[in-house]
């Protein structure tokens, strides 16, 4: 085998990885702290990456911009979904469930108007610096895939951060570990909830965006997205964002790696057939804390 | 001063508290002793707002707190110490204090909160940057007694706190409730150690089947031929 090659594509899988990591993230929050599998995540992604698309297109605004400025868009949207459609599916008997047909409908909607707006065509996000490429000896690296993995670099750090730092961060881990002692202490769970889920659907607008910078996506995207949702939270643990992080590397050198050396039909194959070997090892994902 | 008057409580159609009524006077620690599934917790749960209370009153220095939210309650410096500590077991020790004072009301000082909860428990300095979860029991309680500190309570009600707990730790969490209580804070104690229990309070609550039994000073709680044969076995 070619060294350049394993390398290089090692390298791709890597970035690849940490951008399905961000996408992954808010997904594993909702579903570890909330209990709600929240289907149309990738779709609110997508959503996120059409919007960069039209603003790039329309206005020239580049889409790191766009992501910032996306963010609360969506932080604020995704709270009148909380309100109108998430809140009153939590109090159902069985949650997971009933959330899961809810998002799945609220996905096919979202699809059917991204598909109205911007047509099913396949889209290309093309910023300034869309053809530049660094280049390091025999290694190459375009530019916007560049940018896209810095994106969610600091998109996963920023979540991280806000875990791990912020008084709301901790409230949503303990309400997550122990709800009744949280409410105890002061926490809102009601409040938190939104917040987790409103955040996590801002993170899926900036992973929306870095994976728009690295592939071509069209109004269905989402659904293969969605699909890499679950890998990336199965292997990582369900609400564990180093866990998360980990998956998503991982899931991605898989897929960098087979892509380059494997005849395209055994891409999914390959990668699908190491989370069947991975769940028969480690059920509960790669640190194994149960819940 | 806490006035808990005729409340009753509902877990379905299950009546789980009946007509319940019980105070605690400003700086006084009172007993509330029972065995298992006679209320206690229920009671407890009432007043910090957890579960809804459907008759009745609750008031705190005359406000009536029927109704409120878990996190009005905690505000007005009722705070409790649930049955099985309930820490976050994947924070650290240090982050379960902190999230004692997440309220902003009490956020403020929670630094000197913090210096303080650590000089009464020097053993969970040693630990603090240790997850919760992997504590002894007597460690769990002392980081569970110091996350309710965080939240600078005037009535701190504690839910069996010596359950599952060596005699030694047991004691040394109950000789720190005394001293919280001889420097003016409230206490309502739910324990199963009745005989301790009554020897450390004034006014003690004897609690069967969702119902107030028996109240009275703790000394002659103790002497009751009742009790004694119920709870003492003697």
């Amino acid at each position: 085998m070619d060294a350049v090659l394993v390398i290089q594509s090692l390298i791709s899988g890597i970035m690849i990885g940490m951008v399905y990591a961000l996408l992954s993230v808010g997904f594993s929050l909702t579903w570890g702290v909330m209990h709600v599998i929240h289907i149309s995540h990738a779709a609110f992604g997508l959503l996120g990456a059409y919007l960069a698309y039209s603003l790039l297109t329309i206005y020239g605004i580049d889409p790191v911009v766009s992501a910032a400025a996306s963010a609360p868009l969506l932080f604020i949207l995704a709270c009148g979904v909380y309100r109108l459609l998430i809140k009153p599916v939590t109090k159902a008997k069985e949650v997971i469930v009933a959330s899961m047909i809810l998002t799945f409908g609220l996905a096919i909607i979202l699809e059917n108007i991204m598909a109205l707006i911007w047509k099913a065509d396949p889209r290309i996000m093309t910023p300034a610096y869309a053809s530049g490429a660094l280049i390091l000896g025999p290694f190459y690296f375009q530019h916007p895939h560049l940018v896209g993995f810095a994106l969610s670099i600091a998109g996963i750090a920023a979540v991280y951060f806000f875990l791990k730092k912020t008084y709301t961060g901790m409230a949503v881990r303990a309400a997550w570990q122990q709800p009744e002692a949280a409410q105890l202490y002061g926490v809102n769970l009601y409040r938190i909830s939104m917040i987790t889920f409103a955040l996590a659907v801002s993170t899926a607008g900036a992973g929306g965006i870095s994976l728009a910078l690295l592939n071509s996506f069209e109004p269905h995207s989402h659904n293969l997205w969605l699909i890499y949702l679950f890998l990336v939270v199965i292997v990582g643990g369900v609400g564990d964002i180093v866990g998360t992080a980990l998956a998503g590397l991982i899931i991605g050198t898989i897929t960098g790696l087979s892509m380059a050396f494997l005849p395209f039909q055994w891409v999914n194959l390959v990668t699908f057939g190491f989370l069947m070997v991975f769940l028969i090892f480690r059920p509960h994902g790669l640190f194994k804390q149960g819940a | 001063m806490l006035r808990v008057d005729n409340i009753t409580v509902c877990y379905g159609r299950m009546e789980a508290l009946r007509n319940v009524s019980l105070e605690v006077a400003p700086g006084e620690m009172a007993a509330l002793i029972g065995g298992n599934g006679a209320g206690k917790t229920t009671l407890l749960n009432a007043i910090s707002g957890l579960v809804p209370a459907t008759g009745g009153a609750i008031s705190w220095e005359g406000k009536a707190l029927k109704g409120f939210a878990p996190d009005r309650i905690c505000r007005e410096g009722i705070v409790q110490v649930p049955e099985g500590r309930k820490l976050f077991p994947a924070m650290t020790v240090e982050e379960n204090l902190v999230m004692g004072a997440y309220l902003p009301t009490v956020r403020k000082g929670s630094r000197e909160a913090l210096a303080h909860v650590y000089e009464i428990f020097p053993r969970l300095a040693d630990r603090r940057r240790q997850l919760a979860g992997s504590l002894s029991g007597g460690e769990q309680q002392m980081a569970a007694l110091g996350r309710a500190l965080m939240a600078r309570p005037r009535l701190l009600m504690l839910d069996e706190p010596s359950l599952g707990l060596s005699p030694k730790a047991a004691a040394e969490i109950f000789a720190i409730v005394r001293q919280l209580n001889q420097e003016g804070m409230s206490v309502l104690l739910v324990s199963q150690e009745v005989l301790e229990t009554l020897a450390i309070t004034v006014r003690g609550y004897v609690l069967e089947n969702g119902a107030v039994a028996m109240e009275g000073p703790s000394a002659a709680l103790r002497e009751d031929p009742q009790v004694k044969a119920s709870y003492l076995g003697l």
